[in-house]
């Protein structure tokens, strides 16, 4: 008999559950929410098809060039050597999805202006905009990270000068300051790595104010004046003590920024700022397929409900995190 | 106060069920009580006894996923819940029973009306004072608006807030604790219930203001003869404003008697561990003595009697007889009724059977809540270290 | 502190921030490498000679930090600098081409509040119920789709396929019926609006989604206060604790999101206009970025950003105005 085990409360407030914390509980959480599962297997899908477009030998990786030849399109007969440029004159330009009347199953999704197989070059896309989403995200939270944990951590003149500066660059909005940095910094031939950093500074903000406030709640806290007293460095308190605990309300906004950071790329490339042609990326095909949105109406759908389906599989994960790190909403 | 009179409030064997994933969750299992006009009723036990939702149940309010799904309550002979066997024998709402229109047009706030816990959570934050008391006087009662500015007004002055004609049109946040509970409570009086229940409405505040708010209680009750169900963990309370007491333990009703009969002549061993636990004068705080062990859940609660476990008269008979709610004495003629077979009244071999030995694991458990009544000894809890404030 | 107090101490806090702003995109169009001449004479047949005169023309030939004080100098007049490109005055061009941002993005904003309150509600009051699921789907669709791809599903749905609206450019409901050969103030509303519909939609739909998500999170929580249990104990029906009690604790929130999505909105409103064709400000930035006219770039997105300045204090005093816990000395 297990009395006294458990300080559950029950009978009264069957509302309330029971207090879980730390990782497990929230692995468990995540688990049993259908959202963030879904959001799971709908990242994983991505995930692994970048991963195949990156182990793909033919492509480099860093520069996002040119997809020139597929290992997946010697490996599966219906692609019959589909990113190959055709020769010029002999490009079959106007190839309709399969299931058109003129389509066929050599081109499932049709090819785009240059003859290129568009099924081909939407999955390749997923790379562009999964590194991209990830590597601005990640760039924006190390340098909202830094940015955040000094003001909160040293308050006075240094807090007050960083927030300023911090509120300066969040009264631009993203995708204006994006380009004006990407197009200037660039000197007028913008690039996707530009608009990686760019959207890396444009995010500092957002991940600079969260971590201010978690380390200021937590400076305030008994161990970390007990780590003070007995001689802790102030940089190692902020490393060991204050960083990690701000970790689990920055996970979940980073989540949700992936996908915002995904949709402003797209943007970016859409006005030709981003990813430039020849790279495979959605915005970018999006750009490109602009002028054909009369006639090749197809060109411009498949891209976007790529876009669509990768950001919800981000938001769907964050929000399932958010829930399962939240305890405020309780079904 | 006599019991021969029809009782302004009877429930009788009133069951509230949570269905969780977890598990059904008894919150309360059968319990039946009642209040006579002009009387303070006590309902007191532990952090989920289920004393909360007992209480909302008389006003059919109780929140998904609970539902009652038992019992009958009575309320000035009007049914407010009831069952009975349809045609085809599953049990059904009574035709009599009053409709959800009609429980909110006529009995809530009206003939019932509630003061919760926090005073500082149960204000809206967006409105002023003055406008809720006016907007549920204006529900309540046939005046209006301007009546029922006048009347929020007087109220406000009857529960000793200063300026009221000032304060009216001030918002929550500007108000302390104290004086949120005193507009609750004007709120309470305003709508002039016959009954008003008060859900700890004490225990979110410090003591000197406790005693402030017990004493303009008192002196409100006397004045308007409302009568009252007065929810609490707290035994010096109980003592201080109740006529009558319920000891709730796990959803049952363990004791019941006049307030001068449950302390001084206790009838069931929870009762008097309450007792022993809270501060007296004739004692010291090292002579407190908490009650063992925490209280088991709801859900799956313990074989025979329900506080076995903690008990110190605990023998074998007490693990598989399941006592009721039984009258083991009178008191001026007012029945009280226990719920241990050690009495009399309960023929089921007692005192022939053996003592059950202690587990090392609550004796453990009571050294832990010995360090958290000690520590916290004015607030009388009655040794559960299961936060009471949450409730 | 009063109101008024509070407003004209919001304004002020502003103003360290526009500075920030104008530093800011100041240094960006400096940071080019080479000679910004060069990049502003792209494309144009160039002599030294030429060079010469724009650089003294723009004083390209002074240090940044002179230049920056002339730059400031000019605002603080009014004087926003010239567009290269266009032989004109920044101010005057951008003054020309707000009208239909602002027309696009506060009608975006109408129609996401008009459709987002009463949905978030009705999805927080039927919570887990099918209504519930069907508008979380359509709210987690909204937030991941690009808008300008929105943008161009509509068009080639209600332009392209039925021919029931039309795809590109506004009617300016301040100019007279007459310029678009209108009969009469009716047609010239119906045909405005006819037109403002598609890209409304494309650029309202993410703040609709937001919003939406935020009001029913909110009074979901609101509907678990206990007010709202008090409010049910003394017989408040249903309808009024959802449109009263419930609703104005859970309108603060969406206040401030409103503000802080203006950044979104006002972003947006580049890709809008870019796929409708519409001529505000928008457009004129992005062809600005693409001709390189960079005094016309830093006027624009100063503009842009006060833009959102301004929106977020007037959310800061709704706010203030509306919440009775804001003590004004305190507030940020």
């Amino acid at each position: 008999m297990a009395v006294g085990e458990t300080q559950v409360e029950s009978g009264s407030e069957p509302g309330t559950k029971e207090v879980e914390t730390g990782w497990r509980a929230t692995l468990r959480k995540i688990k049993r929410d259908t959202t963030a599962r879904w959001g799971l297997y709908v990242i994983t899908f991505v995930l692994a098809i970048t991963a195949y477009t990156l182990i793909d030998g033919n492509l480099s990786r860093l520069t996002f060039g040119n997809v020139s030849d597929f290992a997946m399109a010697e490996a599966l007969p219906i692609f019959e050597h589909p990113e190959r440029l055709p020769p010029p004159g002999e490009a079959d330009t106007n190839v309709p999805p399969a299931f058109h009347a003129d389509g066929s199953m050599a081109h499932p999704l049709g090819t785009d202006p240059n003859g290129r197989d568009y099924f081909t070059r939407i999955v390749y896309g997923a790379q562009v905009s999964v590194s991209v989403g990830l590597a601005a995200t990640f760039l924006g939270l190390v340098g909202g990270t830094i940015v955040g944990a000094v003001a909160g951590y040293y308050g006075g003149w240094v807090d007050d000068l960083l927030m300023r500066a911090v509120e300066t660059v969040y009264a631009i909005p993203p995708l204006i300051l994006i380009i004006v940095f990407t197009v200037f910094v660039s000197g007028g031939s913008p690039d996707v790595r530009f608009a990686i950093i760019g959207v890396g500074i444009a995010f500092i903000p957002v991940f600079a104010r969260i971590i201010r406030s978690e380390v200021l709640s937590v400076r305030e806290m008994d161990y970390i004046e007990a780590a003070r007293a007995a001689g802790v460095k102030d940089r190692n308190i902020i490393l060991r003590h204050v960083i990690p605990n701000s970790f689990a309300p920055v996970m979940v906004y980073a989540t949700l920024q992936i996908g915002v950071t995904i949709l402003i790329v797209a943007g970016l490339s859409f006005l030709g700022f981003g990813a430039q042609p020849p790279t495979p990326d959605w915005g970018e095909m999006l750009q490109t397929s602009h002028s054909y949105m009369h006639s090749n109406v197809w060109l411009s759908i498949w891209p976007g409900i790529a876009i669509m389906i990768t950001i919800m599989g981000f938001n769907l994960f964050g929000d399932g995190l958010q829930d399962a790190l939240d305890p405020r909403i309780n079904d | 106060m006599s019991s021969e009179s029809e009782p302004l409030l009877r429930v009788e064997n009133l069951k509230t069920q949570f269905f969780t994933e977890a598990g059904t969750v008894r919150a309360v299992d059968g319990i039946s009580f009642d209040v006579h006009e002009g009387e303070i009723v006590g309902l007191v036990g532990e952090s989920g006894a289920g004393k909360s939702v007992a209480s909302m149940s008389l006003l059919r309010l109780v929140e998904s996923p609970g539902e009652i799904v038992g019992g009958e309550i009575t309320y000035k002979g009007e049914t407010i819940f009831g069952l009975e066997e349809g045609p085809d024998g599953e049990l059904q709402e009574r035709e009599d029973m009053l409709s959800n229109q009609e429980m909110r047009d006529r009995i809530r706030g009206n003939e019932i009306a509630v003061i919760f816990q926090d005073p500082m959570e149960s204000l809206n934050p967006v409105f002023t004072v003055g406008g809720q008391l006016r907007e549920f006087i204006e529900l309540n009662r046939d005046l209006s608006s301007e009546q029922a500015r006048q009347e929020a007004v007087e109220m406000l002055r009857e529960v000793g807030i200063p300026d009221p004609e000032q304060r009216y049109d001030e918002y929550p946040h500007q108000f302390s604790g104290g004086m949120r509970q005193r507009v609750l409570i004007a709120m309470a009086l305003a709508c002039e219930p016959s009954l008003i229940i008060a859900d700890e409405p004490t225990t979110a505040l410090d003591v000197t203001v406790e005693g402030q708010i017990i004493d303009l209680v008192d002196d409100l009750q006397e004045k308007y003869g409302t009568s009252f169900i007065w929810v609490t963990h707290d035994m010096g309370v109980v003592a201080e404003i109740c006529d009558r007491v319920n000891v709730m333990y796990l959803g049952e009703i363990v004791e019941q008697s006049p307030v001068d009969e449950l302390f001084y002549d206790t009838k069931h061993p929870y009762t008097e561990a309450l007792l022993d636990s809270i501060p007296r004068p004739d004692k010291t705080v090292g002579e407190l003595d908490p009650i063992e062990g925490v209280m088991p859940e709801a859900i799956s609660p313990p074989s025979g009697c329900r506080f076995h476990p903690r008990c110190p008269d605990a023998r074998e008979v007490c693990q598989r007889v399941h006592p009721e709610n039984k009258q083991v004495d009178t008191a001026e003629g007012v029945p009280h009724r226990a719920a241990c077979v050690k009495h009399d009244a309960f023929d089921v071999g007692y005192d022939e059977s053996v003592p059950l030995a202690k587990s090392p694991q609550v004796t453990a458990d009571s050294s832990a809540n010995t360090e958290t009544s000690v520590t916290d000894p004015e607030r009388g809890t009655a040794g559960s270290s299961g936060g009471e404030g949450s409730e | 502190m009063g109101l008024l107090r509070y407003t004209t101490y919001r304004f002020l806090q502003a103003i360290p921030v526009l500075i920030g702003i104008s530093i800011l995109t100041f240094v960006l169009a400096n940071l080019t490498p080479g000679d910004p001449v060069r990049l502003m004479l792209q494309g144009v047949e160039a002599d030294q000679e030429m060079i010469e005169q724009v650089e003294a023309r723009y004083g390209l030939d002074r240090p940044m930090h002179e230049r920056y004080l002339d730059y400031m100098a000019g605002l603080v007049q009014g004087d926003m600098g010239h567009s290269f490109h266009r032989n004109q005055d920044v101010a005057s061009l951008i003054a020309s081409r707000i009208g239909p941002t602002l027309l696009l993005v506060l009608s975006a904003y109408a129609f996401a509040l008009v459709t987002s309150i009463p949905l978030g509600i009705i999805a927080a009051k039927r919570r887990n119920e099918p209504f519930d699921h069907v508008s979380r789907i359509v709210a987690l669709l909204g937030v991941s789709t690009p808008s300008f791809w929105i943008g161009i599903m509509l068009i080639l749905i209600f332009a392209v396929q039925l021919g029931w609206l039309p795809s590109a450019d506004l009617v300016y409901p301040w100019w007279s019926p007459e310029v678009y050969g209108h009969d009469g103030y009716l047609e010239h509303f119906v045909e405005t609006i006819r037109h403002l519909v598609l890209p409304m939609i494309a650029l309202g739909t993410l703040q609709m989604a937001t919003l939406m998500r935020v009001e029913r999170t909110q009074m979901i929580e609101s509907l678990q206060g206990e007010y709202v249990k008090l409010a049910r104990a003394y017989g408040v029906p249903e309808r009024t604790i959802l449109r009263k009690h419930a609703f104005q604790v859970a309108q603060l929130p969406i206040i401030t999101i409103v503000g802080l999505n203006l950044s979104t909105a006002l972003g947006g409103a580049v890709l809008i206009e870019f796929v409708f064709n519409i001529n505000g400000l928008g457009r004129l930035f992005y062809e600005a970025i693409i001709q390189l006219d960079y005094q016309l770039i830093m006027g624009i997105t100063m503009i842009i950003a006060t833009m959102f300045v301004i929106g977020v204090i007037i959310t800061d005093i709704a706010y203030a105005y509306i919440d009775p816990r804001v003590t004004y000395g305190e507030a940020e």
